[in-house]
């Protein structure tokens, strides 16, 4: 289907079924009413076909372009029908099954997790473990020869893993090699969270939400047919996250981002200093959206995205900071001291937003990133 | 038009502007223009920022979106620095001072009856005049598509020179040596280098998007990002390129000054960005402009 048919059908649909679609709770609501609202709302979107849009048949989807299901989640954000962090999860997810499960478990699984019917985490980071990825230290050990062991072993512990506390399962990176073995040790797994042994620690964000989680992994044992890629490939599984995390996730991001700004513009006074800190957000909203198109059509293209994403990267985040950055500076005693659901909000989303030259690799080693890569200034050592 | 005809043409573009005054008419730029607007703006003008050329055909952009045929001895009546409405004073380029007619808004007048004085200003190579007509100045009604096609030009200049001015720094970034090891090492160094890449990488993205969304709107958006970008370039690369960059043996001041003219031309960033932020809160809406 063309991208500019499936836009305007999926509008009409949304539209038709406003109703049914809405948050059912009182704003801003709660990050259990968040999940059980984008839940309710991928249910409704994969009977209708919706969500399979964009998605190969073979785990349940209806194909086409991946283009598809970020104009999906996009409109959803506009709407604020399902928070766009969390629905895009999906982006970093189901593409790695698809692309590194053994076909069957893909199929079986990636439904589940299009549907609604199911919430997955990803277990990357570690406490030791922030930028430095390739220095995790969560270890799998095979039970018997790894060349045919049944089971394998894990122990140790993950951080910052988002949604683990609601999540059916995780896709893990685990340590394989030896403790030098750095980005070439590392090796991916599906874990279902029931399995005996994990331990689950949900963690206060600033904005008194607990989004994230310490994971803590004693003796799990994970059927090797739950192995992704290759015994010691999970580095190019965590790396093959990039182009979808860089241009959907983003996209999604950003949508969502113009109806923060739209939201702020509604309740604004219109006087000078106000729309030069409105105008401003605009300005880095439309540049970062530039990008955004401009590297999705490249991947659409069939082009490799590589370092050139890191752009992307700095660009998103700084864009977040200063709408929200506009949202204070207009709203300061709004975001500060008022106490109403609407004050509520704001100040979540302010909050939120100092994260965004946190997660998904700082800004500090994306501009690294940019230098060594795209500048070839060389090494800095 | 192909890559590689693109590629031809920037090279052919970039040969003539290192040659004599008025080599662009000679490979055909008029006739360019006329057939494919698009890539004969992209291409020229972001030539013209790389190599900090004064070549006045701006002129041609303004009056061909006015819908006026363009000509070397026609020059067009700009708004003033800062601006983009007409007014009885304004500006006009180098071409002003061999032009025999002036085209003011829809209305062509002799150069004779147009009181004309160069402007010095910060940078006296960039040709700029001043110009003072007599009587009314009748706006006309394609002046919103011209302005934005003059936009959409200066957009490509500025972000031609901004290239050009992380280009020179990182260049001296990698053959500066310091405590032993080329500045380009340092960290701190790095990272200024990789945020003006970024805002020139943004900056080319929002002129791509102005080209293949042609509006008021993003044309607008796209100029107001080329000043600030040049802005921050400049401020990136002149500290980089610290001592040798404060001194004329460098052409870095060059192009820092030509993108501050540049910049008040149709308008400054700041200008466009508190006329779109009052047009925001105007409409109480916030259009997303562009689709995938």
């Amino acid at each position: 289907m063309h991208i500019a048919e499936f836009r305007t059908e999926l509008h009409a649909w949304l539209d038709a079924h406003h109703d049914e679609l809405e948050p059912q709770y009182a704003p801003p609501g709660t990050l259990d009413e968040h999940i059980a609202q984008m839940q309710r709302v991928k249910s409704i979107l994969f009977d209708a076909g919706w969500m399979r849009y964009g998605w190969p048949e073979r785990v349940g989807g209806l194909g086409g372009s991946p283009m598809l299901r970020t104009e999906l989640g996009a409109a959803l954000a506009a709407r604020d029908l399902a928070d766009p962090g969390l629905f895009s999860l999906i982006e970093v997810l189901a593409p790695t099954l698809i692309d590194y499960a053994p076909p069957e478990v893909a199929a079986e699984v990636v439904p589940l997790l299009l549907s609604g019917a199911e919430l997955w985490c990803q277990g990357f980071s570690e406490p030791g473990t922030g930028s430095d990825l390739s220095a995790l230290g969560c270890r799998a050990v095979p039970d018997g020869d790894a060349a045919t062991a049944a089971m394998w072993i894990i122990n140790g512990q993950k951080a910052w893993t988002s949604l683990a506390q609601y999540s059916d399962r995780c896709v893990l990176l685990t340590r394989t090699g030896d403790s030098e073995s750095r980005h070439r040790g590392i090796t991916a797994f599906l874990v279902d969270m029931d399995t005996p042994g994990i331990t689950v620690a949900p963690l206060e964000m600033i904005n008194g939400e607990r989004e994230f989680a310490e994971v803590f992994f004693d003796d799990v044992a994970v059927p090797a047919e739950r192995m992704l890629g290759e015994l010691h490939g999970g580095w190019s599984v965590a790396m093959s996250i990039l182009p979808y995390e860089r241009s959907s996730c983003f996209w999604q991001r950003i949508a969502y981002l113009y109806r923060r700004l739209e939201r702020l513009v509604e309740v604004a006074p219109d006087d000078d200093r106000t729309a030069e800190v409105i105008g401003n957000a605009y300005l880095q909203l439309h540049a970062v959206r530039a990008r955004s198109r401009a590297t999705q059509h490249r991947l659409a293209a069939g082009e490799t995205l590589g370092a050139e994403t890191s752009i992307d990267k700095v660009l998103v985040a700084n864009a977040e900071q200063t709408t929200y950055d506009a949202v204070r500076r207009i709203l300061p005693g709004v975001v500060a001291m008022d106490d109403n659901a609407d004050a509520d909000g704001w100040r979540i989303e302010y909050l939120y937003s100092r994260a965004a030259t946190i997660y998904g690799g700082t800004a500090e080693v994306q501009r690294n990133i940019i230098a060594r890569r795209l500048l070839d200034l060389g090494t800095d050592d | 038009m192909d890559a590689a005809e693109r590629e031809l043409l920037t090279v052919a573009v970039r040969d003539a502007l290192a040659g004599a005054p008025g080599a662009l008419d000679e490979i055909g730029w008029r006739e360019m223009l006329a057939a494919e607007p698009r890539a004969a703006i992209d291409i020229v003008f972001t030539a013209l920022g790389a190599a900090n050329s004064a070549e006045p055909v701006l002129d041609d952009v303004v009056a061909s979106a006015l819908g006026i045929e363009p000509r070397p001895d026609l020059a067009v009546f700009l708004p003033p620095f800062g601006a983009w409405e007409l007014s009885n004073s304004g500006l006009a380029t180098a071409r002003v001072a061999t032009a025999t007619e002036l085209l003011i808004g829809a209305t062509t007048v002799p150069i004779s009856a147009v009181a004309v004085t160069p402007v010095r200003g910060i940078d006296p190579d960039a040709g700029f005049h001043s110009v003072r007509v007599e009587g009314v100045v009748s706006p006309s009604d394609a002046w919103d598509s011209a302005v934005a096609l003059g936009r959409r030009a200066l957009a490509h200049q500025i972000a031609g020179a901004s290239r050009a001015m992380l280009d020179l720094a990182r260049t001296h970034a990698l053959e500066r040596v310091q405590f032993g090891r080329p500045i380009a090492r340092f960290q701190a160094v790095r990272h200024r280098l990789a945020e003006a890449l970024v805002a020139i990488e943004a900056l080319e993205a929002a002129v791509a998007a102005a080209g293949d969304d042609p509006n008021p709107s993003t044309a607008a958006l796209a100029k107001a990002l080329a000043g600030q970008t040049a802005r921050s370039v400049a401020a990136h690369c002149q500290q980089v390129l610290a001592g040798i960059g404060f001194t004329t043996d460098h052409p870095f001041h060059t192009f820092m000054k030509r993108t501050m003219v540049l910049d008040g031309i149709f308008g400054s960033s700041d200008a466009i960005v508190l006329d779109i932020g009052h047009g925001l809160l105007a409409t109480r809406k916030v259009p997303t402009l562009i689709d995938l």
